[in-house]
């Protein structure tokens, strides 16, 4: 009771710093919260006049699920969406890991400087503007045509079907990524201990023993927590890159669940069934967060997230 | 077996060979990062017969300016700049206030609603409403088709304010019990002791802010119809990606006869959104990776 009384007291109290926290707080309830509480027309009838309370259930509740699996392209879509979110995840994590320890192998401070200030640019570059790059470079007469014309493969147009999306998506996205990505391991190599080194080299050590004995470990916690978030959105591709590589010759073999729910639920306006989809993988999502933590949880207490 | 010198000796030598090596590698590295914007620069000033025979690669060939003529006479870019600088703007204003305010009141050490704002932060960083009713939030609060829709939904993200927050804990908490005993209110504090001490702070999420802005499309997709309102970036996806052949205006005449190629006027807006960004690059890179890293050790 006095606690209780206590905590009024002090509230009162605090009331400027309340008030300043009074307009970010509505904020966030209005466009994070609000948001989170629509989720409910998954499970509903949406009708724009009777809002998201008013609007009826579905019966059964679970009506656009069965819709959504009943679906002939469903497994297609799943499908994709695993394939490039896994691919996308193996072939772009390692390399900014990679990428930072040669940097850090490099000499020449001004040099290195230079390169990694090089490396940053691709990360800044919109969406709009790399697929719009792809787009160019796969063309017959495109730089990726020069290479393999001078390699002496045909020229094909290669944003026509799907055979190219994978390394084009892929690619595009180590080249934004790899440079950017390498920030977060560098600062931690930074942090290592100099006199390990001296050590190392008083044992006689190699270059190769000493990135294995120093390197190495002295990544590995950022490496854990990154691998874990990365995890967490292997589901998550990137659905506004797809959209753009999105032609009507590969629609149909491209299509994942993200921009399935933007077509069905934006452009067709199935508000309801499309926000059932999106729920099915945000609830995949979260527990491949929780399952890649405790996982790492098991093995190793000190690196996992929480 | 190798004597202990023999062997260090080896270990000089590979170690040196690797060295050489790596310089190489990196030099190579940094000209694929660079390449794809000097191919885009060569290529939108160059002739239809160079780009189609596939000559165009650092330079331009056969200089052809007609790209950028037909972009600046038949488009809108100069409005799309306009409306995108504007959006940028009103976002960095409002996202650099409104995380200050949240992030200093969870600093102080004894306010009580600090651990119950943690939390209700915390959530919106696992879970999110998902594109619909985002969509149906924005329509419903009557902000669709306007650059609000743009501006409110992106002003505040937990993470930040959680980056801002560590960012203020390195600022002596006894300046800010000096300036008490002085008789400074909390709003005061927060203007004239920590926003001036966190300049750093406020350089890098301003810029990025800024860039991220600048940079996004796909909210625009969703929120804004009317083509008068777009930001630079749909009006380059409606170049690239929509190729309409419908209107007969100087930029299909001359595609048709071959006097042009479509990547001349697609590149020159390639060349046009991304200009900005480059030119103010090297004078602004450094607050960048310092971003990263201050969200690195401390978030």
């Amino acid at each position: 009771m006095n606690g209780k009384k206590n905590f009024w007291k002090t509230l009162a109290r605090q009331k400027t710093l309340c008030f300043m926290a009074l307009l970010p707080v509505l904020m966030i309830i209005v466009f994070k919260y609000v948001p989170m509480y629509g989720i409910l027309i998954a499970f509903k009838n949406y009708k724009a006049a009777k809002g998201i309370w008013g609007s009826p259930w579905l019966n059964p509740v679970l009506k656009n699920y069965h819709t959504f699996f009943k679906n002939v392209n469903c497994i297609q879509i799943i499908w994709n969406t695993l394939k490039i979110g896994v691919l996308t995840l193996v072939f772009t994590f390692p390399m900014p890991i990679i990428f930072a320890i040669l940097l850090n192998e490099l000499k020449g401070k001004i040099y290195k400087r230079i390169v990694q200030t090089i490396s940053y640019i691709p990360h800044f570059i919109s969406i709009v503007v790399v697929c719009s790059m792809l787009n160019g470079f796969g063309s017959t007469s495109g730089f990726f045509n020069d290479i393999r014309a001078f390699f002496g493969a045909a020229r094909v147009d290669m944003n026509n079907g799907s055979t190219y999306f994978l390394p084009m998506y892929i690619g595009s996205a180590i080249w934004q990524g790899v440079g950017w990505g390498s920030i977060i391991y560098l600062s931690a190599l930074s942090n290592v201990d100099v006199s390990l080194y001296d050590v190392a080299n008083i044992d006689g050590a190699n270059r190769w023993q000493k990135i294995k004995h120093i390197v190495f470990p002295s990544i590995l916690p950022t490496t854990t927590i990154m691998l874990i978030m990365n995890v967490g959105n292997v589901l998550n591709s990137d659905y506004t890159k797809i959209l753009l590589m999105q032609n009507s010759t590969n629609m149909s073999d491209l299509e994942t669940i993200a921009t399935f729910v933007y077509r069905q639920g934006i452009v067709e306006g199935k508000f309801s069934y499309a926000t059932a989809v999106n729920l099915f993988v945000s609830v995949i999502c979260f527990i491949l967060v929780f399952g890649a933590n405790m996982i790492t949880r098991k093995i190793n207490p000190e690196n996992s997230m929480w | 077996m190798l004597t202990k010198e023999e062997n260090s000796n080896k270990i000089y030598i590979g170690s040196k060979v690797f060295d050489v090596f790596l310089i190489v590698f990196m030099a190579v590295l940094s000209l694929v990062f660079i390449y794809p914007f000097l191919n885009v620069i060569a290529i939108s000033l160059s002739s239809n017969r160079m780009i189609t025979t596939g000559q165009v690669t650092f330079f331009p060939r056969e200089l052809f300016f007609e790209g950028y003529k037909l972009l600046f006479k038949e488009q809108n870019i100069f409005r799309a700049y306009g409306n995108t600088v504007i959006i940028a703007v009103a976002t960095m204003v409002l996202s650099l206030s409104l995380t200050s305010l949240l992030a200093y009141v969870m600093m102080v050490p004894d306010f009580v609603l600090r651990k119950f704002l943690a939390i209700f932060l915390l959530i919106t960083m696992f879970f999110s409403g998902g594109t619909v009713p985002t969509y149906i939030l924005i329509q419903r609060l009557g902000i669709y088709d306007t650059w609000w829709a743009l501006i409110l939904p992106n002003a505040l993200s937990a993470y930040n304010v959680f980056i801002y927050r560590a960012f203020y804990k390195g600022i002596s908490l006894e300046i800010r019990e000096a300036a008490r005993i002085d008789g400074a209110g909390e709003l005061r504090i927060l203007t004239t002791i920590y926003v001036p001490l966190s300049k750093a702070l406020y350089a890098t999420f301003g810029l990025m802010s800024v860039v991220g802005v600048w940079n996004s499309y796909y909210e625009a997709l969703l929120y804004i119809k009317d083509p008068d309102r777009q930001p630079i970036q749909m009006l380059l996806r409606k170049i690239v990606f929509s190729s309409g052949t419908d209107s007969m205006n100087d930029t299909n005449l001359m595609l048709a006869s071959g006097a042009l190629n479509p990547l001349n006027v697609q590149y020159a807006c390639v060349v046009a959104t991304i200009g900005p960004i480059l030119l103010v690059y090297p004078f602004v890179q450094k607050y960048f990776a310092q971003g990263m890293q201050i969200g690195a050790v401390k978030g």
